[in-house]
């Protein structure tokens, strides 16, 4: 069990910094509690940059507020509980990146592992590479953008946000989707249960234009297909005999 | 649609009844019965319509102005038609015509394992003597977390008020608990649909969001829950509480995540959750962020961090492998572990969950012992047990068998005004509990039933004293298997626990001490 006598002097470092002065860390030999109490801690006019993290699992869990740029790679949980922080990744990360996130902007350059942004509210998670399995599993209201391909169950019983998607997506695309939005620029194995197409929308094409120009995508919106949700009462209701799964629909 | 069909003969005495007398002059029944048991015809006469949809809530007789309605249960179908009882048969006659399987409130009910087979056992001469419970003190506090956070937390009586989550629950509800745990100085946990506000201040009883009114001493402690679903969850949310509590399941539906039907998603608790107003709660059945033993040890890692390591992380779990599961929650790094067994109750879940899955509540307390025994951690990540606790003296029990605590959540309910009618997935509760609707929820005066509720934890709290020091302790933490004896073989067999007139463990317990908690 961890115990309040566990963190060693040696791990809080006492920085002195003038405004504006540039923040480095390198965690190297700092265990997840020293790292994390140094980027709440510290209020810098600019990013903290830190380095040799990528073993730390819960990395900027629920910073509220500055901005990390992460020099590498990073672990799982990375900006688990996110509330307003910039978190940028010039490497790959782990599993589960920016759990629960409630507000903010998470940006990955190279690839995300299992379950990225799972029970996100709000924010924007930008993966620049490939996303894996379970990416937005229960998005309830965040934006997910994956430039590159993602796995498979993406979008699993979301309830409200975007997911787009610029390469392919697995099976079981948006299974269970409730509310929200997916949009694919390539192809996808399967849709997942209650899910249908609908058509793009000039707002649609607008709205993706907007974001990848804002993240850097480079992704032609007009070439995207749109996903919704076919009730949003799966579960407990009764189907009409008119009423087919989308399952059928595979394409 | 009610749970359950047929179970209740409603009487209407008519030589009491206004109405029948005087027609028109009196419908009260009429208007307060949810489920249109009773009509009201042109003429001004009042009948009892459908008496197939009455549950049992007994709403119309309390109203009633001349006590003149009577609702009892149907005979003993148990003796004359078993299994196929009446209920048995409408339930059928349900999924035929709709394809449905039935939802129900509550727990299991029927007969299962229980306290009930175990008694207390006095001491006499042959025992340190017996406290006087009038004059003398009894320690009942418990502590968690004392070697693991800043802030532990610190319980009058090894009581709590078990995760019961707005949205099951109506506000007025919610904020009673958090009055009742004030006044009584145990905890009270959010459950898994997110944070009423109003409890931050309640807790520490206040009255005021300013914190300058405090009516209730000594103020309580507030667990908020992290579960499947994460509803209304965010870093403020688990920064809020007083000790963070990672459900991995319950007693009503292990093996299943929360149920909050759309009817009960209002715009308030849509607002909390942070979903779409009518949309179904229905939590995933697993983590999503947790693959195997060493995710959960980061995930409790990472809520430490989140919170500054300044409260403890507990756990609960539904009734599956005890045994087991106790192991991987302490390597996780609980400090608390709470087992909800199969009596636990819930707003909503399928019937043949609620009735038929999990382990009996008695049933799990000696392999979790055992389990924390061996890890050397008995009594220092403490155990809190659940599932059907209704008094003082079930309490005692599951205590003297090594919890550290028991936790009330039906009872609770019942404490509030509720009658134990399993409709509250409908959200038609009388009572306004379990109800959303404005108008069922006026019933329910949040101050008074916080006052009830601080009633029936004194009260419980005075009798675990009570057998606390006849059996000749001064404080629970002295309590041991010794105190107890089982009252059938079925129970010895189950608990290790000595066996009435036999005054001794059964042969396969013998030997076997170490595993028992013996004080």
């Amino acid at each position: 069990m961890a115990s309040v006598t566990d963190v060693r002097r040696q791990d809080v470092l006492t920085v002195g910094r003038e405004p504006g002065e540039r923040v480095e860390i390198a965690g190297t030999g700092l265990g997840l509690r020293a790292v994390n109490a140094q980027l709440r801690g510290t209020s810098p006019n600019g990013p903290i940059r830190i380095r040799d993290v990528a073993g730390l699992s819960g990395l900027a869990a629920g910073l509220e507020q500055g901005e990390l740029l992460v020099d590498g790679h990073a672990g799982d949980y990375l900006a688990a509980l996110n509330d307003g922080a910039t978190v940028r990744v010039l490497g790959d990360v782990g599993r589960y990146l920016a759990d629960n996130m409630t507000r903010g902007t998470v940006m990955v350059a190279g690839n995300a592992g299992y379950g990225a942004a799972p029970y996100c509210y709000g924010g924007c998670v930008v993966i620049d590479g490939d996303a894996g399995d379970f990416t937005a599993v229960m998005n309830k209201g965040a934006t997910v953008i994956v430039g590159g391909d993602a796995g498979d169950d993406v979008a699993t019983y979301m309830l409200a946000g975007e997911v787009i998607i610029a390469g392919d997506a697995g099976e079981n695309l948006g299974n269970y989707l409730i509310r929200g939005n997916i949009y694919v620029g390539g192809e996808w194995k399967s849709l997942g249960h209650n899910t249908k197409l609908e058509a793009m929308t000039p707002d649609d094409v607008s709205k993706l234009e907007r974001l990848f120009k804002e993240y850097g995508i480079d992704a032609e919106p007009s070439g995207f297909r749109k996903v919704g949700p076919l009730s949003v009462k799966p579960f407990y209701k009764s189907k009409s005999p008119a009423e087919a799964d989308s399952q059928s629909r595979r394409t | 649609m009610p749970p359950v069909n047929g179970t209740f003969c409603v009487t209407v005495m008519k030589d009491r009844c206004i109405n029948a007398k005087m027609p028109g002059k009196c419908a009260t029944c009429v208007e307060v019965c949810p489920y249109d048991v009773y009509a009201l015809d042109e003429r001004g006469h009042v009948r009892v319509q459908n008496y197939n949809a009455c549950v049992g809530c007994r709403i119309c007789a309390e109203f009633c102005p001349e006590d003149a309605i009577r609702i009892n249960p149907a005979e003993s179908e148990f003796v004359v038609r078993s299994p196929w009882t009446f209920p048995q048969v409408e339930e059928i006659h349900q999924k035929a015509q709709s394809g449905q399987y039935a939802l129900r409130g509550f727990g299991a009910m029927g007969f299962v394992p229980s306290f009930d087979n175990v008694t207390v056992v006095p001491s006499q001469i042959a025992s340190p003597a017996p406290r006087d419970k009038y004059r003398e003190e009894c320690d009942m506090s418990v502590v968690i977390g004392e070697d693991s956070c800043e802030q532990p937390i610190y319980l009058k009586y090894p009581l709590f008020f078990a995760a019961m989550s707005f949205g099951a629950l109506s506000r007025e509800a919610r904020m009673a608990l958090a009055i009742g745990a004030a006044q009584t100085g145990i905890m009270s946990n959010t459950g898994e649909g997110g944070l009423l506000k109003d409890e931050t201040w309640l807790i520490d009883g206040y009255e005021n969001e300013a914190r300058t009114l405090r009516r209730w001493q000594p103020g309580g402690s507030l667990i908020v829950q992290w579960s499947t679903g994460r509803w209304g969850v965010s870093a403020g949310y688990v920064r809020a509480g007083d000790g963070v509590e990672i459900k991995i399941g319950q007693g009503a539906k292990p093996g299943m995540g929360g149920h909050l039907l759309g009817a009960k998603v209002t715009p308030e608790i849509a607002a909390v959750r942070g979903i779409p107003v009518g949309s179904d709660a229905l939590s995933p059945c697993r983590y999503y962020d947790v693959q195997n033993p060493d995710d959960m040890k980061h995930m409790v890692g990472l809520l430490r961090d989140v919170t500054e390591y300044q409260v403890p992380i507990l756990f609960k779990l539904g009734p599956s492998r005890p045994y087991e599961d106790v192991k991987a929650c302490v390597e996780a790094g609980a400090d608390a572990i709470s087992i909800d067994g199969l009596v636990g109750g819930t707003g909503a879940s399928p019937a043949v969950v609620t009735q038929g899955v999990g382990i009996p509540t008695l049933a799990l307390i000696p392999p979790a012992v055992r389990a924390l025994k061996e890890m050397g951690v008995h009594h220092k990540v403490k155990l809190f047990i659940l599932g059907g606790m209704r008094s003082g003296l079930d309490a005692f029990k599951a205590i003297a068998l090594g919890a550290d605590g028991v936790g009330f959540g039906a009872a609770a309910e019942i404490a509030m005004g509720c009658r134990a009618c399993m409709a509250c997935h409908t959200g038609r509760c009388p009572y306004g509990i379990t109800s959303q609707d404005p108008e069922l929820r006026a019933r329910l005066e949040p101050v008074e039933a916080g006052r009830r509720l601080a009633n029936f934890v004194e009260a419980t709290a005075e009798e675990i004293k009570i057998l606390t020091m006849l059996s000749g302790h001064a404080s629970v933490s002295e309590l041991g298997e010794e105190d107890l004896r089982a009252m059938d073989v079925n129970t010895a067999a189950i608990t290790g626990l000595k066996l009435v007139g036999y005054e001794r463990r059964l042969p396969w317990w013998a030997g076997r001490e170490d595993e028992l908690n013996v004080a």
